[in-house]
């Protein structure tokens, strides 16, 4: 593949996640004003916003391109709006990245969002479960968590695994997430509060799951020649590869892998031309204890079966072998599951420009993002540089 | 009544079989590769050619979570098992909804299940 131009991430922010009281398109908008403040540009400047997101229709406003593009004094700029799941935020991310590496565009804001809490418990988990293959899996009453906790099992039974193993990947990523002042949990929590947290999905327990959050993320995307001409921090975006896999569990050879994350990083590997092992740190799609266990595995940091054992030994915690999920992670950091691509590509930005404060990866060169949608039917991986 | 079959949707005549604790798949004529039904070309060889092969809903529990924080008009039933079933003699799984499940000693990993119907809570499976 050739592309025209060299892509860069000039700017990026975030709202704080949780449970907001703003409505979706105040969010939205606030997250582009923090992502264009930080890349010191002139909103007049963005020639088109990419958004992500799935539930709009859940706060009465979907088309919220035109809304954003409004509130941003650009009402004459074209938008997007692509739902891809809970991978919608690296998807859309993925579009723009191709849009202007092949010159379409110089700047375009990406802008990720979801508002769901004020829904409640019971509809925002059927809800997400119109994200599963609903014939096969949603109409039979199968919840989100009760998917990956099918994978858990299968996990627990084809490896030498406890559950927990699978509560110390929560703990480890609300020790990072406590670091971050933006994260829906920021609290620690203890091997024990997880065991004795409510079962939601056996063998998973609610400190197992992310929560349910609110939150939008956004980051100003553009050719090399346009962040170097405005003088700010910048990363370059040297690697983007995208995947799938069947829709439903049932159709997966092995249902403790997930195969559109090996296809994905496998593209982003080779365009960024690095193996698995160059990367310094990782944000990944951790929406429950056990995927992340599973992404370190299909990302190729661990073989297949020893990201448990990577887990027990604390090799993944910040600044160890390699720093997974510093933000805290869809766990701690929380799940707007439109902005969760967005808002890893956040942390990397804010990572290789120094600005990520105590939860700062050391020396790191080379960032990672994998978010997927539903149980990683749909995938993207991108990787980053500083400059 | 073949008519009558041959009409449904796709969707459609997998219940029907369903309710009967059978499974309609699509076998491929180009190459053999076995799907389910609801497959309009094959994942192998990329033929749209298939004819129906009805199995015996029957196999063994490959993995299942028992769910007690349901989706909407699920709650009555909870606590509850989503099931994925290895079916017999095929590399094919099918998921569905098994009844009164409470705790993982009710169903070890690889006990013999039956496809036993399908209704409001989708495709139903049961302990042989």
């Amino acid at each position: 593949m050739t592309f025209v131009e060299k892509v860069c991430v000039l700017g990026a922010g975030s709202t704080k996640y949780g449970k907001l009281s703003e409505s979706i398109a105040d969010i939205t908008t606030q997250a582009s004003v923090a992502a264009i403040e930080s890349a010191g540009i002139s909103p007049k400047e963005v020639q088109a916003s990419y958004i992500s997101n799935v539930f709009g229709v859940a706060d009465k406003q979907v088309h919220l391109g035109p809304v954003l593009m409004s509130r941003l004094g650009i009402p004459d700029k074209p938008s997007l709006t692509i739902e891809s799941a809970c991978g919608s935020g690296s998807v859309s991310f993925r579009e723009a990245y191709a849009n202007v590496a092949a010159g379409f565009y110089d700047c375009l804001v990406v802008t990720g969002v979801e508002k769901v809490t004020h829904t409640g418990t019971e509809w925002t988990t059927t809800y997400f479960a119109y994200c599963s293959d609903f014939f096969y899996e949603g109409q039979a009453g199968a919840s989100f968590p009760g998917l990956f906790a099918s994978m858990a099992r299968a996990y627990l039974t084809e490896f030498d695994a406890t559950e927990e193993d699978f509560a110390a990947v929560a703990v480890k990523n609300h020790d990072n997430g406590f670091l971050n002042p933006k994260a829906h949990m920021q609290k620690k929590i203890t091997i024990d509060d997880v065991m004795k947290s409510p079962v939601v999905a056996s063998p998973l327990k609610l400190y197992d799951c992310c929560p349910f959050s609110d939150g939008a993320s956004s980051v100003i995307l553009c050719s090399e020649k346009f962040a170097k001409a405005h003088g700010g921090d910048y990363i370059e975006v040297t690697g983007s590869g995208r995947g799938g896999s069947p829709a439903a569990l049932q159709g997966r050879e092995h249902m403790t892998t997930i195969p559109s994350t090996k296809l994905a990083a496998a593209d982003a590997y080779k365009m960024a031309d690095i193996t698995a092992k160059d990367v310094d740190f990782a944000e990944v799609h951790d929406c429950f204890t056990i995927a992340e266990v599973v992404d370190t595995e299909d990302l190729g940091f661990f073989d297949k079966g020893q990201g448990i054992q990577a887990i027990r030994e604390g090799r993944t915690k910040l600044n160890s072998d390699i720093s997974i999920n510093p933000s805290g992670g869809l766990k701690s950091k929380g799940h707007p599951i439109g902005a969760t691509g967005v808002g890893q590509v956040v942390e990397v930005f804010d990572q290789l420009t120094g600005k990520a404060g105590d939860r700062t990866v050391k020396d790191a060169k080379i960032g990672l993002t994998h978010n997927f949608g539903a149980t990683g039917a749909s995938c993207a991986v991108h990787v980053f540089q500083s400059v | 009544m073949y008519s009558k079959v041959y009409k449904m949707t796709i969707e459609e005549q997998l219940i029907e079989f369903a309710k009967q604790g059978k499974l309609l798949t699509h076998k491929c004529t180009e190459c053999g590769h076995l799907h389910l039904s609801t497959a309009y070309y094959c994942q192998k060889c990329g033929s749209k050619g298939f004819e129906d092969n009805v199995l015996d809903g029957v196999g063994s529990v490959a993995t299942y979570t028992i769910i007690t924080v349901a989706p909407a008009g699920f709650e009555k039933y909870t606590p509850y098992a989503f099931v994925v079933m290895d079916v017999d003699n095929t590399d094919l799984r099918i998921s569905g909804f098994m009844p009164n499940i409470a705790t993982p000693d009710d169903l070890p990993v690889g006990i013999r299940a039956k496809i036993a119907g399908f209704d409001e809570r989708g495709i139903l499976i049961e302990k042989q």
